[in-house]
């Protein structure tokens, strides 16, 4: 078995340096398909860094009403903050609304002086809700307008908000599938593309497999030294696919950063280094067996 | 050793290659078939080496039915039968000794038989100076030899040559036959297919010859008459 496994191991590896430009061809499909595959994933990686900013930036204001004591303000915060659909609830007393804004304020002695002028404190106690996702806002709004709450709140700002959250939502989840669709059609046409290529190569190979059978070669051991022309070509595909991201997450990471608003390319390529080679390596062994195995499958007929 | 047994072979749509063949070859004996162009002489060693299927009729190596051995089962029996073909049939990508060592490693050869052994093969047809060349780096005569020292390797029982000299100019076909009654005197049955009248009339072999598929004569130490 060792005396096998080494024999057709030294056969693919003769082959694939013997058979130079087919060879080239199959290791740059292969390298094109595995770094489309890795840029669909560093691009998620964007798409969700994103998503998490939109996300951060929408919540619920709700204003309480002026007479509420803030054991009720509590028992308020507390009931919301145990819903599901809820991720936090910051609450903002009356007192601490109207600190911000004479903070917020405090070069606009003319807005100072009409608060002095009012006599009392016009700001509201409010609730900042900030749901799990965007679409379990509808769920939260729900619970605001029950009767339940009725004598708490004075207001929901999320009317205002509304359009824009609705918006936001369908935009998130448009990505999300748009994403997944085109890494699948890409994924499948980078698959048909390198299987062709490893079909011609072995094609062009017919005449050797046929001199091989009247050798007296056994299918395995035709079989094998292709198998492993798949593997070399994988191997060396996602070496190559993985210094093309290096380069390219190193090279294009600052200006990406200052488009999407933080989001580091080459410092997300550097937390996920490891796992993105060895899935790289995994798709370029993979494809390249499988492809060779299906191709050659045609040439094993006795 | 050899039988074959009332063979027919049509090809589609209605090509009749074979008519009814029947004769038998005894072990070590040297045989030629002979005839023109399409006369059958290929189809008939395609189908001892089970390339193609029968159409009709029997042929028996070694008293089994060839039409009945499994798929699995026919390298297996191909490792019993040295092939020789016009075209070669070498290996490009690998060189003279590793054609001739493919032959022994696909058996299951040891590494020390395959050093032992395709040097002395190719010292045998005299490749011994060309062992590294690769097929596209010698000569008609040479590759030919390659072919013969590869069929030599896996010891086989039966040597069949199907045009060996077709690409080969006289004095290279004369060293090529000459190669080939010494395997025969060795021991080998061997099967020589041919076309080429010089060939065979040097031989003073058994000669069987055939038309339009059928044979039309079958002689011990014949000649060729078409």
């Amino acid at each position: 078995m060792f005396t096998y496994l080494r024999r057709i191991t030294r056969f693919g590896w003769y082959n694939f340096w013997r058979e130079g430009s087919l060879n080239i061809a199959t290791v740059f499909v292969l390298t094109v398909t595995i770094s489309l595959m890795a840029f669909l994933l560093v691009a998620q990686g964007g798409v969700k860094h994103l998503i998490v900013q939109i996300q951060d930036k929408i919540d619920i204001s709700v204003y309480l009403r002026a007479d509420l004591t803030q054991e009720e303000l509590l028992t308020a915060q507390e009931k919301l903050s145990d819903m599901p659909e809820v991720q936090t609830v910051i609450m903002v007393s009356k007192e601490d609304a109207l600190i911000e804004f004479q903070e917020r304020h405090k070069n606009d002695p003319i807005l100072l002086e009409s608060l002095e002028v009012v006599g009392v404190n016009p700001f509201y106690g409010s609730l900042n809700i900030r749901a799990t996702s965007p679409d379990q806002y509808a769920a939260i709004l729900t619970v605001l307008n029950s009767t339940a709450m009725e004598n708490v709140i004075h207001k929901v700002d999320y009317v205002e908000k509304k359009t824009v959250i609705e918006k936001l939502s369908k935009f998130i989840s448009n990505i999300n599938a748009f994403g997944l669709f085109l890494a699948l059609a890409l994924g499948i046409t980078a698959v048909l593309v390198t299987f062709n290529t490893i079909r011609v190569a072995i094609y062009d190979s017919t005449k050797e497999i046929s001199i091989m059978r009247l050798v007296g070669a056994s299918n395995s051991f035709i079989r094998g030294p292709f198998i492993i022309q798949g593997i070399i070509a994988g191997v060396i595909a996602a070496f190559i696919s993985f210094l093309i991201l290096f380069l390219t997450t190193y090279i294009s990471g600052d200006k990406i950063e200052s488009i999407t608003n933080g989001f580091n390319l080459f410092s997300w390529f550097g937390a996920h280094a490891i796992g993105l080679f060895f899935l790289q390596l995994a798709t370029g062994i993979v494809l390249g067996v499988v492809s060779s195995l299906v191709a050659i499958r045609r040439y094993l007929v006795a | 050793m050899i039988i074959f047994e009332t063979v027919r072979k049509i090809y589609s749509p209605n090509i009749v290659a074979l008519k009814n063949v029947s004769f038998e070859i005894n072990d070590n004996e040297f045989v030629s078939i002979v005839g023109k162009s399409g006369a059958g002489k290929t189809t008939l060693i395609k189908l001892l080496l089970r390339e193609e299927p029968l159409t009709g009729g029997k042929i028996f190596f070694r008293e089994k039915d060839v039409a009945t051995i499994k798929p699995r089962n026919l390298p297996i029996f191909r490792r019993k039968i040295g092939a020789i073909f016009q075209d070669y049939r070498l290996l490009p990508q690998k060189t003279v000794f590793e054609n001739v060592a493919y032959a022994m490693e696909v058996m299951g050869g040891t590494d020390y038989e395959v050093f032992r052994d395709v040097p002395k093969l190719l010292r045998i047809v005299g490749l011994e100076d060309r062992l590294n060349n690769f097929p596209r780096e010698l000569s008609g005569g040479e590759k030919q030899r390659t072919a013969i020292a590869r069929a030599l390797a896996v010891r086989p029982q039966l040597i069949i040559a199907d045009e060996p000299t077709g690409n080969l100019d006289p004095y290279h076909s004369k060293d090529i036959i000459n190669l080939l009654e010494k395997i025969n005197d060795l021991g080998t049955t061997v099967i020589l297919s041919t076309h080429d009248k010089t060939v065979i009339n040097g031989l003073k072999r058994r000669v069987v010859t055939l038309n339009k598929g059928e044979i039309v004569r079958d002689e011990q130490r014949g000649r060729f008459i078409l």
